[in-house]
């Protein structure tokens, strides 16, 4: 909000009373930064909804990421289309790709990785995360979705951008070993 | 003669049987492999004009996989011999008409065409599920290794396998679970 003209308005609010310039504090009724799970109980006959804070599932397993890359770039593996355990991650319960901004994936990785959720759906390898009315049995299916099917991950495509990155990022690199050599 | 190399030459001069178990493998890929126990390859005493092959039996060739988009890109011509009479069926149709048909053309479209192939494919038995008659089970000695392996689903693994498996990501912090 204050950006540029910083001194500007300090200058004025000098003249103004100072209680105008009180914080909102009743703004955040709750703590925003906390994991939350919405519970529905029935008492009686009324209906109490309420978002009760828990801890994350995930705490006791987690790889520590203390690295400047996101967390599949530091672990560097060789994830394949069949590697359920490592896909169903990255999704909803519904089976849908969770977005970039919960991942926390570089946009080389997320894309690779909606890629290969898709793959491991189309080959039937993770229906027990689907949603409730689709098909699980993929022996039901129509045509020939009904039959098995396997991908190739070298299909995938990388984008040029990311290899521009590591090049510039090789190439500097390279220019700061000179100059100290030099030095 | 040693006691193995009274077994050695039973095994060359007899008519072994082979199992080949369909499931999830490429029938492109495992035609080499099959062509190779068809054939007798595999013997010392091979030479083309030496009848020495073996039978292959082949089960659940109804779960054959191809990759990608390989069932409907994959097409099976056929030419009644009238004018107009030509039909190209997708590989999934074809699939469905006869469970058999696409791993018997495979094999069959792998090997050199001479007077020989049509009585090598007489020993190649397939059959689309693992119903087998009896008389043809009791004599397979040997199984042939298969080139894939079987993928698993999410739903063979157990809940506590799934939750104690080593997490890559952590939801952040101002996220809602939802429940199921
Ligand atoms: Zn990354």
């Amino acid at each position: 909000m204050f950006k540029i003209p910083l001194s500007g308005i300090l200058l004025g609010a000098s003249k103004v009373p100072t209680k105008l310039f009180v914080p909102s504090i009743g703004l955040h009724v709750s703590a925003p930064m906390k994991l939350k799970e919405i519970h529905a109980n029935k008492v009686g006959g009324k209906l109490i909804i309420e978002g009760a804070f828990v801890p994350s599932p995930r705490k006791d397993h987690l790889i520590p990421n203390n690295s400047e890359c996101c967390s599949l770039c530091n672990l560097g593996l060789n994830v394949k289309h069949t590697d359920v355990l490592i896909l169903s991650q990255f999704v909803r319960p519904d089976g849908c790709m969770m977005p970039q901004r919960i991942t926390g994936l570089c946009k080389t990785q997320q894309k690779r990785m909606s890629k290969l959720v898709s793959m491991a759906h189309k080959a039937g390898l993770m229906c027990s995360l689907a949603p409730a009315n689709s098909k699980k049995d993929t022996t039901k299916r129509k045509l020939w979705k009904k039959y098995n099917t396997y991908f190739d991950e070298s299909t995938i495509k990388v984008y040029e951008s990311h290899f521009k990155k590591i090049k510039e990022n090789v190439i500097l690199d390279y220019v700061k070993s000179r100059n100290q050599e030099i030095n | 003669m040693s006691q193995l190399g009274r077994v050695k030459q039973w095994n060359t001069f007899a008519r072994c049987w082979h199992l080949f178990d369909a499931a999830w493998q490429n029938p492109l890929e495992c035609a080499p492999s099959i062509e190779k126990y068809l054939k007798g390859l595999n013997k010392p005493i091979y030479h083309p004009l030496v009848d020495c092959g073996d039978h292959v039996v082949v089960i659940n060739s109804k779960q054959i996989a191809f990759p990608g988009e390989e069932w409907r890109r994959r097409v099976y011509f056929h030419h009644t011999g009238y004018s107009g009479g030509a039909t190209w069926t997708p590989a999934w149709e074809l699939h469905d008409r006869d469970p058999t048909m696409i791993f018997r053309k495979a094999v069959y479209h792998h090997m050199k065409g001479n007077l020989f192939r049509r009585v090598v494919m007489e020993r190649l038995h397939i059959y689309s599920d693992s119903n087998v008659p009896e008389e043809v089970i009791e004599n397979i000695t040997n199984q042939i290794p298969p080139l894939r392996s079987i993928p698993k689903t999410l739903g063979s693994y157990s809940k506590e396998e799934i939750e104690k498996y080593p997490k890559i990501i952590d939801y952040p912090e101002d996220f809602i679970l939802s429940k199921n």
